[in-house]
């Protein structure tokens, strides 16, 4: 046992040491703050400025209300005055050749666009209204640009111009807009999840928090297992394998570098949950005020249980990473082989959707069950919903057979795989050393 | 006492005889030369002993026990394939590796620092592996084999690849551990070394062993109608004469080996005039001779 250690910590202060772990652990959560932060900070700040667009309304009712719509406060610069200035163009010389000087003055910058209405915009056309009830056509207004990609400035401007579209429709079926708007105002769904401890509103949270600690669990899988593999073939082709190996079992030697590098994940993993708890404690007052970004919180059952899962994944996910190592002379060999497992860690990542969706169908309960898929997919029911501690037990408990069984065998592998040089092995090999060792 | 036993031992890969019913004994405190020409399954032997591979049939008995993880601490093995960690530094590789075998930690860095001062390293001790010469890694290398003081030492071709100055180190610290009373084998197919150092050999080819047994007891048995001449001149006729059985000629020297029965006082008459003669030496074989001769008259390359 104590071999063991001497190996866990080896491994250990070794990687600890590496520019690689201390780079990623302090760039880690910087990136990741990025990623949460500068989009909010890019939003916020104003890029825009006034801008004047041309008009040609053709059935002369639209541009005055249209107008006066543009020049509520919701449309105005934080300046106070008027994002959107109109201009209106009436088509004396026709409408072709309207369009061709709108055409130019757009090219020249001196209009950012203009609209062109069409006389019938506001007809109750009989042949929409009886073909597609549940969708009907949309009247085409044109908006014609040098760029039509700011999907901002297009959404701002077609609600106003749909505001008026239909107010002006309603008015002549005799109708009073702000009564009719009162009418078909729309109701919402306000989740509310019910555990055991009682009922709490949910805004999606819970949803981004599942997604973003299954992802976790998944990208450390992963990352970490390379990390051994890479190890391994380290140890293989420097070939002090042999040295280490007159001193202590094969076993050993692998158990110590699987544990090793996992301690090195959780130290990791702690750093980055002070870093998490302090950013939630003081950071908040960094994100700028009506960024509408509300720090997630973790319930504690779900913490335990992220902590649990990654490490029997860990473990389960090490072992054939430690195997594949030691099958291989060079990283490049290694790539085909890792293939397989890297698609059991790909596959619960593409059912987690479903997963989310339907947390207790039968199915998702089965393919939590199985034990390359249960540290995301058992762990990600956990999140959505408290399944019965049964179940959890259940999964946790084929897990840690798995990983037994998995140890034994992939030690066998490990045993002989480390010192062969040259040729890889064919499964039938692999299958006659687990057999005959 | 004998520090390693064994006791027909074999091993195939697949359809290939690696080792076949090899046996020999080795005497505690002695220097033992398992030779052989590339491939007649030295390594695979020392692996064996080492419980690295598993023999199919046979037993170890090593410092007369049964080679379990227990005793890898009392012996101490340089593998064919040298390795060591290259992004350590070599005072941690040193604790490391000296601590799996068992060394307490205090108790380590004092031979460390013995070793590292004995095989001027010392001035390397926080400097990483890879930045170390080839020649440095070596003794390094032979620093771990020997730190933990085993009793039974096994080199799998120590001198490989060594300057002649690293070559009398590593010999200088063998005899000085004989005489220590520790067990040293090693395997090699370079016989000059075997010569100077060892008191038995066990001579391997194609897997089976071909001769075992104490150095000069060997040589004796290969007798004394050996002849080396040291020469000037054109000495090709000498092929000719009906005493001779066989020759290396070096140019300026010659290994001669006579016929049962003949004598090299007969052979000598016969050149006197012909060349001109620096010396004549009747001797027992070298270790050479007998090797090419029992492996089947193939030239034997040094690496």
């Amino acid at each position: 046992m104590s071999k063991i250690l001497l190996v866990i910590k080896r491994e250990y202060i070794q990687m600890v040491r590496t520019k690689g772990f201390i780079i990623g652990t302090v760039l880690g959560p910087v990136f990741m703050i990025a990623l949460i932060v500068i989009p909010i900070i890019v939003s916020s700040v104003s890029v825009e400025k006034q801008e004047t667009i041309g008009v040609v309304d053709l059935t002369n009712e639209i541009f005055m209300e249209l107008d006066k719509k543009l020049d509520h406060k919701d449309y105005r610069l934080k300046d106070g005055s008027r994002r959107y200035l109109l201009e209106k163009f009436e088509p004396s010389a026709g409408i072709e050749e309207l369009r061709r000087e709108l055409r130019e003055r757009v090219l020249k910058k001196k209009l950012s666009a203009y609209i062109y209405i069409p006389e019938d915009v506001l007809e109750i056309g009989a042949r929409e209204s009886a073909v597609r009830e549940s969708e009907p056509e949309e009247e085409k207004v044109e908006y014609v640009s040098d760029h039509t990609t700011d999907f901002e400035k297009l959404r701002a401007l077609n609600g106003a111009l749909n505001n008026v579209v239909i107010e002006k429709r309603l008015k002549r079926e005799g109708l009073d807009p702000q009564k009719v708007a009162q009418y078909i105002k729309r109701v919402g769904l306000q989740p509310i999840k019910i555990t055991k401890k009682g009922e709490e509103k949910d805004s999606g949270g819970t949803f981004m928090i599942s997604y973003i600690l299954a992802l976790i669990i998944y990208m450390a899988i992963l990352i970490y297992g390379q990390v051994i593999m890479r190890g391994v073939i380290e140890e293989k082709s420097s070939r002090v394998v042999e040295v280490v190996l007159s001193s202590l079992k094969p076993f050993q030697l692998m158990m110590g570098k699987i544990l090793g590098i996992g301690a090195v994940g959780l130290t990791q993993f702690s750093i980055w949950t002070l870093f998490g708890i302090g950013a939630s404690v003081y950071g908040t007052s960094f994100i700028p005020a009506g960024a509408n970004f509300a720090m997630p919180s973790i319930p504690a059952h779900v913490f335990v249980y992220f902590v649990i899962f990654f490490i029997l994944g860990y473990f389960l996910f090490g072992t054939l990473y430690a195997a594949i190592g030691s099958l291989v002379n060079s990283e490049k060999e290694a790539q085909q082989l890792v293939m397989p497992v890297t698609m059991f860690l790909i596959i619960p990542i593409m059912l987690m959707i479903f997963i989310i969706r339907a947390p207790n169908s039968s199915l998702a309960v089965f393919l939590s069950f199985i034990p390359f898929f249960s540290p995301i997919l058992m762990f990600l029911r956990i999140t959505v919903l408290i399944p019965p501690f049964g179940q959890i037990g259940a999964s946790i408990v084929i897990l840690i057979l798995t990983i037994l069984l998995m140890i034994w065998l992939t030690a066998k592998i490990y045993r002989i795989g480390i010192l062969m040089y040259g040729k890889r092995p064919k499964l039938t090999e692999i299958v006659r050393w687990i057999r005959y060792s | 006492m004998n520090a390693l036993e064994i006791e027909g031992i074999s091993k195939k890969f697949g359809d290939f005889n690696a080792v076949k019913k090899l046996s020999f004994e080795i005497p505690a405190g002695t220097i033992y030369g398992l030779l052989g020409p590339n491939g007649a399954g030295k390594t695979t032997t020392i692996r064996m002993v080492m419980n690295i591979i598993i023999p199919d049939e046979g037993s170890i008995k090593v410092l007369n026990r049964r080679m379990d993880e227990e005793m890898k601490e009392r012996v101490g093995y340089l593998p064919e394939d040298r390795g060591l960690y290259p992004k350590m530094k070599v005072g941690e590789l040193l604790l490391f590796l000296a601590e799996i075998k068992g060394l307490k930690g205090s108790d380590a860095r004092k031979e460390i620092d013995f070793w590292l001062e004995r095989f001027d390293l010392s001035d390397w001790k926080s400097k990483k592996v890879e930045e170390l010469s080839r020649g440095m890694q070596q003794k390094l290398q032979f620093i771990v084999t020997v730190i933990h003081q085993p009793e039974l030492i096994i080199l799998d071709e120590p001198f490989s690849g060594l300057d002649p100055v690293n070559t009398k180190l590593f010999k200088d610290i063998m005899l000085e551990m004989k005489k220590k009373g520790r067990t040293i084998v090693f395997s090699t197919h370079r016989m000059e070394q075997v010569e100077m150092i060892c008191d038995n050999i066990c001579l391997i080819n194609k897997a089976e062993r071909v001769l075992e047994g104490n150095l000069s007891q060997i040589k004796k048995q290969y007798g004394k109608n050996t002849v080396i001449l040291d020469y000037d001149g054109e000495a090709d006729f000498i092929k000719d004469f009906p005493e001779i059985e066989k020759i290396d000629d070096y140019g300026k020297f010659m290994e001669i080996k006579l016929k049962e029965t003949s004598s090299p006082q007969d052979l000598l008459p016969k050149l006197v005039g012909k060349i001109s003669i620096n010396k004549y030496e009747v001797k027992e074989p070298t270790l050479n001779a007998i090797f090419i001769e029992k492996v089947g008259g193939k030239e034997v390359k040094d690496e």
